[in-house]
């Protein structure tokens, strides 16, 4: 019993982060319409640069956020102008070339400037455990765990009651109907990728204190949110979030009863019972997000 | 127009007089280097070549073999078809007879299955995937140790040292196996189960786990609930860094002692700070190590550091650097002729004891190719250095055990 309750808990600590991530690719996903495979780049981008800050300048990684986050928020403003914007109504596969290259290119070009080297951050926290009734928690997954709860309630109520909020969902639910209500399609694109870095981003920032960076560090997360994104259904950030941890919890009760080999095999065939059943996610927006961007 | 076509015929004229010089030159001896250099295995497999070019370096300041020079043609098997293809074009297109490379298995299982078909020399430097010398390839030579030596040597140090610490008879000691569920953790892990064997030793559990996951507990988990006297951990970097830090999380408690990879890494030690004193780790030779068992070590770190003005990062460059001297003495007997059949001789006829080269280890190569006097060291990390600790010859310090 024990051990279950903390099979449990460490599967949603780590959920959450899974979250986190997944709702950055949700918004680009959901509302851009298209397949980023570079996902787990910007991920790996963000961690280095709170590598680097917190090499440089000592500074401590939960406060680089105020710079990372805005600079990755850019970053992925400028990657949604040039390079997704002029093939936006290509084909889907062109658009997956795209992004996979991107995604090649951002690896390279870390391996050039940083090395294969794996990179971790020493603080004082790092290995901090709580215990609580013989269950141990780790300081900074819970961390992690609940600013990404934080983070993605405040973007729920963001979509949910602001003006901008409610335009961003109506082109999740219908773009042409959204452009013919006068709804500045192209900028608010410019946002969505923009915010989608910035969590994702976060995501890598709560990442860095238990996990190491190397150039390839997102390619595992690039999966996994799509699997929680179409589980969770597209648009929809509740869904991403019970994806998340769904995937979390999964994953370590997979490990741990089963194999450590298996979780992958276990949340892949999740994945795939999905597509075959409910192709449009457990809280999908309904007729036309089941085709996840495939068109 | 004419002006135009006067200027098109000088410029192949100089194109033709640059190829015809480079080749002319120098009578070089051209040999092949295929590592990883870019892609996830590029940090070691950089690291694996600067060992080689050292030789290579040091080799020509001395006037070369035999009065050439000897040049790498250098070539990147990012991955394994990557290995496969340039170990082609190294020798179809170069027409190169001799090759050297490559630290991972996987490239050198294609790359030396290339080599071997298209009847040139491949020497392997640093791959220790046992099937690399064991497919019967009469022109495939392996200077480092197999995964099997790593296994015996853990297991003989389980049985010799560890058993009597903990006041057990070595059948009475119970190990774990975490690795990661690629090719090298899982034939690493299956070595080990092998050698324990022989020695008596029981394997309680086996937990295979992807390298690229960002959480290990249920590893932790498991071994928890199993409580074995040592964990016997195959991992790369990033893996073997979570694996310690979410044991020390956890507070698992129980001895940790990698078979080579991460645990043998800088990048190891820094991450975890003071939980990594104790850990044993089984390696090619390091740096920390007694330095009348490695003549030449000290000298190679002096290279090392006038060259890429850096510490080394791991043992392989010397490993590399060992094996491509011993490529450079055979060289030297055949007069620079990489002819299979003389270098063979030249080869097999190479006899170094234990103790006489830069990593501690021998020359003297079986039927198969395969270098029988490679013994990797047992090391454990002491004050933030992995100390050499087993086996007595090598060693600088005794091992305690750890908590």
């Amino acid at each position: 019993m024990e051990l279950m309750i903390q099979v449990l808990v460490s599967g949603l600590l780590i959920g959450g982060v899974y979250a986190l991530i997944s709702v950055g690719l949700n918004l680009i996903f959901g509302v851009v319409r298209i397949i980023n495979f570079a996902h787990g780049e910007v991920l790996m981008l963000a961690m280095y640069a709170t590598f680097w800050l917190n090499k440089v300048y000592g500074m401590d990684p939960y406060l680089s956020a105020l710079l990372v986050l805005p600079a990755l928020f850019f970053f992925g403003v400028l990657l949604q102008r040039v390079v997704v914007q002029p093939i936006q109504e290509a084909s889907a596969n062109m658009q997956i070339f795209a992004t996979v290259a991107l995604s090649l290119i951002l690896q390279n070009i870390a391996l050039i400037f940083w090395k294969g080297d794996f990179r971790t951050i020493q603080t004082s926290y790092a290995m901090s455990t709580l215990e609580v009734m013989n269950i141990f928690v780790s300081v900074p997954r819970l961390v992690a765990f609940l600013v990404a709860l934080a983070s993605i309630l405040l973007l729920y109520n963001f979509l949910k009651h602001t003006f901008v909020g409610k335009a961003l969902r109506a082109i999740v639910e219908d773009n042409t109907v959204a452009r013919l209500m006068g709804i500045r399609v192209e900028r608010l694109y410019l946002l969505a990728f923009g915010l989608g870095a910035a969590f994702t981003a976060l995501g890598g920032i709560l990442l860095i204190p238990f996990s190491a960076v190397y150039p390839t560090v997102g390619v595992p997360f690039t999966l996994i949110a799509f699997i929680v994104v179409v589980l969770g259904g597209l648009g929809s950030m509740s869904g991403t979030f019970l994806g998340g941890l769904f995937i979390g919890v999964v994953e370590t009760f997979g490990g741990t009863y089963v194999s450590p080999a298996l979780k992958e095999a276990i949340y892949f065939g999740i994945f795939i019972l999905v597509l075959l059943v409910r192709p449009q996610g457990l809280f999908g927006k309904g007729k036309g997000t089941e085709e996840i961007g495939l068109k | 127009m004419k002006r135009q076509s006067w200027t098109l015929w000088l410029f192949l004229i100089g194109l033709l007089a640059l190829t015809a010089s480079g080749p002319v030159a120098a009578k070089d001896l051209q040999i092949g280097a295929l590592y990883p250099r870019s892609g996830s295995l590029a940090l070691l497999g950089e690291e694996s070549w600067r060992g080689a070019e050292i030789a290579r370096l040091e080799i020509n300041k001395k006037g070369g073999i035999g009065g050439d020079s000897v040049v790498f043609v250098n070539a990147d098997g990012h991955d394994v078809a990557a290995a496969h293809s340039e170990a082609e074009r190294l020798i179809e297109q170069s027409k190169l007879g001799l090759i050297l490379g490559s630290y991972a298995s996987s490239r050198s299982m294609a790359a030396t299955e290339v080599a071997a078909r298209k009847n040139a020399v491949y020497f392997e430097l640093g791959a220790i995937a046992n099937s690399v010398t064991e497919r019967g390839y009469q022109t495939v030579y392996r200077t480092c140790a197999t995964a099997f030596n790593f296994s015996k040597s853990q297991s003989k140090f389980i049985a010799e040292w560890l058993a009597p610490q903990l006041k057990k008879k070595p059948s009475e000691v119970k190990v774990s196996i975490a690795h990661e569920d690629s090719d090298y953790g899982t034939s690493v892990a299956d070595s080990f189960k092998n050698a324990a064997k022989e020695f008596g030793i029981q394997v309680v559990s086996v937990e295979p786990y992807a390298a690229n996951t960002s959480d290990l507990s249920p590893v932790i988990f498991r071994l928890r609930k199993t409580a074995p006297d040592v964990i016997i951990a195959v991992s790369y970097a990033q893996d073997a860094i979570l694996l310690s830090r979410q044991a020390a999380e956890f507070k698992l408690g129980i001895p940790l002692f990698g078979t080579g990879g991460g645990h043998s890494l800088k990048s190891f030690q820094e991450a975890l700070g003071d939980k990594v004193e104790g850990v044993l780790n089984v390696d090619f030779t390091q740096y920390e190590v007694n330095s009348a068992f490695t003549p030449g070590l000290k000298e190679f770190v002096a290279l090392y550091k006038a060259t890429f003005k850096e510490d080394p990062k791991s043992g392989h460059s010397l490993a590399n650097y060992m094996g491509t001297k011993v490529l450079f003495d055979i060289l030297a007997q055949t007069k620079g002729s990489v002819e299979p059949n003389a270098f063979r001789k030249a080869a097999l006829s190479m006899n170094l004891p234990e103790g006489t080269t830069s990593t501690g280890w021998g020359v003297k190569f079986g039927e198969n190719g395969q270098n029988l006097r490679a013994d990797p060291l047992i090391m454990q990390w002491r004050g933030g250095k992995l100390v050499t600790v087993w086996p007595k010859a090598a060693a600088l310090m005794d091992a305690v055990l750890p908590k």
